[in-house]
């Protein structure tokens, strides 16, 4: 009898494991693995300790600014981004007449995939039809730039393609106060308070939980973009652009130096695990609002 | 003071709605023009709304074929991924047994693994098993990546069923899949709802592992069908927004279509996952 009881519970969790097995376990342990050793297309694979760790950290530079970027990205992301999201469903939550319309079209960026976000900035911050230049060109006539691939504007270019587009935030945020029992609003009010001090002492002190989520879903969404930098500038010019996913990217398809790029991938993976700690830490997410 | 916060407050308003509707409109807009007018009048509205672009593009790229993957995949991936989590978190949440803990702890640790670091160990994986080159081989990735998320929204969704249901069924001499399937199953709409939308959305917009699984043409889906656009048109400026436009505009419909899903899918993610 108990014997049928563990084979009914093997038979429901069996296909989960397999797909566990195959997408997660399997490439982890081939990426500790390989990441120890000397591994190029064609190659013999050699053991070589710690030395794809001490090639990325001292003498890659392109691995070291691509960590730095996507350092900042994180940080970017975890604090201007999600400050940009609550904002709005703060002012979206004093219901304005337009607040669904808002909602909705803020959603837009979100929905399309960031693959077509790079495509559509591709398109207006193209230096000869782009909708950005042909603006400019109204105040200085003949004004040329090339946003995405010259040194000084990359960066900058490629980071408005997410920064500003904090939609789901707002949406998370905007539920959560909508949730909120209306009597504790209602009480402030008859106690004198307006809506920015209602914003300021009574929602966002009970929205800590939630903002701290928001905050680790798009600072953990920086490791892994990639669709919009490989669309729009491969990580270039030189490496103005460069973060951990094309850098595995381009060390493993292009150059085919497999123990490197797995090597890098084992920084990304703790880089991934810091990051959510830290923000667990500074939000104690999960202990109760307060 | 008031009044200046109300003036700030609108003109951030302004500001965000203008960024999220600008670059959709103006690429719209634009992908009616001829490439001359792209190049001379960039701001204003096209002379004639012509849908030539439109022709040229679906001929120089088989966007149907990419949609049609597209859409096999994401539908596959979901309905795999729900089916499957479905009976695990089942036992997952629902029985004692030694290692229950240690198994939750374990699929929950993928949550910390982006698959941008795993790019070609999960590519040799794949094409040992043969799944390189095949919509199969993203199927199977995309369905494992929604596994934790899916995980906590089932487990968590269980725990609401009270178990005096099971009991009677039990007692009538149900057997455990019978139980399942007619008891349990049927109740458990609300979160195979949140998790396919979950599911459905982070396979349409996959670009990495597609990107890294797949290598025809033919087995192409549409994020990365924008890469090919951009070699394919790159002196034809109208056919590339055009075919931009194609792949756009149909999210933004099912979105508008199908908000209250969607929203509701998102936070309840956002919130268990």
């Amino acid at each position: 009898m108990k014997k049928k009881k563990y084979f009914n519970y093997a038979t429901f969790i069996a296909p989960t494991m397999v797909l566990f097995l195959l997408v997660y376990a399997a490439p982890v342990i081939v990426l500790f693995g390989s990441s120890l050793c000397n591994w190029r297309i064609g190659d013999a694979i050699t053991f070589c300790g710690l030395g794809n760790y001490m090639d990325l950290i001292f003498h890659d530079v392109s691995f070291q600014k691509g960590f730095l970027n996507n350092v900042v990205w994180i940080v970017l992301q975890g604090t201007v981004h999600v400050l940009i999201g609550v904002l709005f469903a703060l002012i979206l939550a004093s219901r304005p007449f337009y607040w669904k319309f808002a909602r909705t079209a803020y959603m837009i960026p979100s929905i399309i995939s960031s693959a077509a976000m790079g495509m559509l900035f591709l398109c207006i911050f193209n230096a000869e039809f782009g909708m950005i230049n042909s603006i400019v060109r109204k105040f200085i006539p003949g004004f040329s730039h090339n946003w995405i691939m010259s040194y000084d504007t990359s960066f900058l270019t490629v980071t408005l393609t997410w920064l500003p587009y904090a939609g789901i935030t707002t949406l998370i945020v905007l539920t959560e106060i909508i949730s909120i029992d209306s009597s504790v609003l209602e009480a402030a009010i008859v106690d004198g308070a307006d809506r920015l001090q209602l914003n300021i002492y009574i929602i966002l002190p009970l929205l800590k939980n939630v903002i701290g989520t928001s905050v680790i879903l798009e600072a953990s969404g920086m490791l892994k973009k990639l669709d919009t930098i490989m669309l729009m500038t491969k990580g270039g010019p030189g490496d103005m652009t460069m973060n951990l996913p094309m850098f595995v990217y381009r060390t493993a398809m292009t150059e085919n130096n497999f123990g490197r790029a797995n090597a890098a991938g084992v920084m990304l993976i703790l880089l991934g695990c810091i990051t959510v700690t830290m923000i667990n830490r500074l939000f104690k997410v999960g202990e109760g609002n307060g | 003071m008031r009044r200046l916060l109300r003036i700030m407050a609108n003109l951030f308003v302004t500001l965000i709605l203008f960024v999220s509707l600008a670059p959709v409109l103006w690429v719209f807009i634009s992908s009616f023009k001829s490439n001359t007018e792209i190049l001379s009048n960039a701001l204003s509205l096209p002379e004639t709304w012509s849908m030539k672009n439109y022709v040229t593009a679906l001929t120089m790229a088989p966007i149907i074929s990419f949609y049609g993957n597209s859409v096999v995949v994401a539908v596959s991936a979901t309905v795999l991924n729900v089916m499957v989590l479905s009976m695990s978190s089942y036992v997952l949440a629902r029985f004692y047994f030694k290692g229950r803990s240690a198994l939750k702890g374990l699929f929950g640790m993928a949550l910390l693994i982006p698959a941008a670091a795993l790019l070609q160990p999960l590519y040799l994986t794949m094409k040992n098993l043969g799944f390189y080159d095949k919509l199969t081989g993203l199927v199977v990735c995309y369905a494992t990546f929604s596994l934790p998320v899916s995980m906590y929204i089932f487990t968590s969704y269980y725990l609401t069923i009270p178990t005096e249901l099971e009991e009677a069924a039990y007692i009538d001499g149900a057997s455990f899949y019978y139980t399942y399937w007619h008891v349990i199953f049927p109740l458990t709409k609300p979160a195979m709802a949140t998790c396919g939308v979950l599911a459905f959305l982070g396979s349409w917009n996959e670009f990495q592992v597609a990107m890294t699984l797949t290598s025809s043409t033919s087995k192409r889906t549409l994020p990365i069908a924008l890469l090919y656009f951009k070699s394919q048109f790159a002196s034809d400026y109208g056919a590339m927004f055009a075919a931009t436009m194609m792949v756009i505009i149909p999210s933004i419909l099912v979105f508008i279509l199908l908000q209250r899903q969607v929203v509701d899918g998102l936070v309840a993610g956002a919130v268990k996952g």
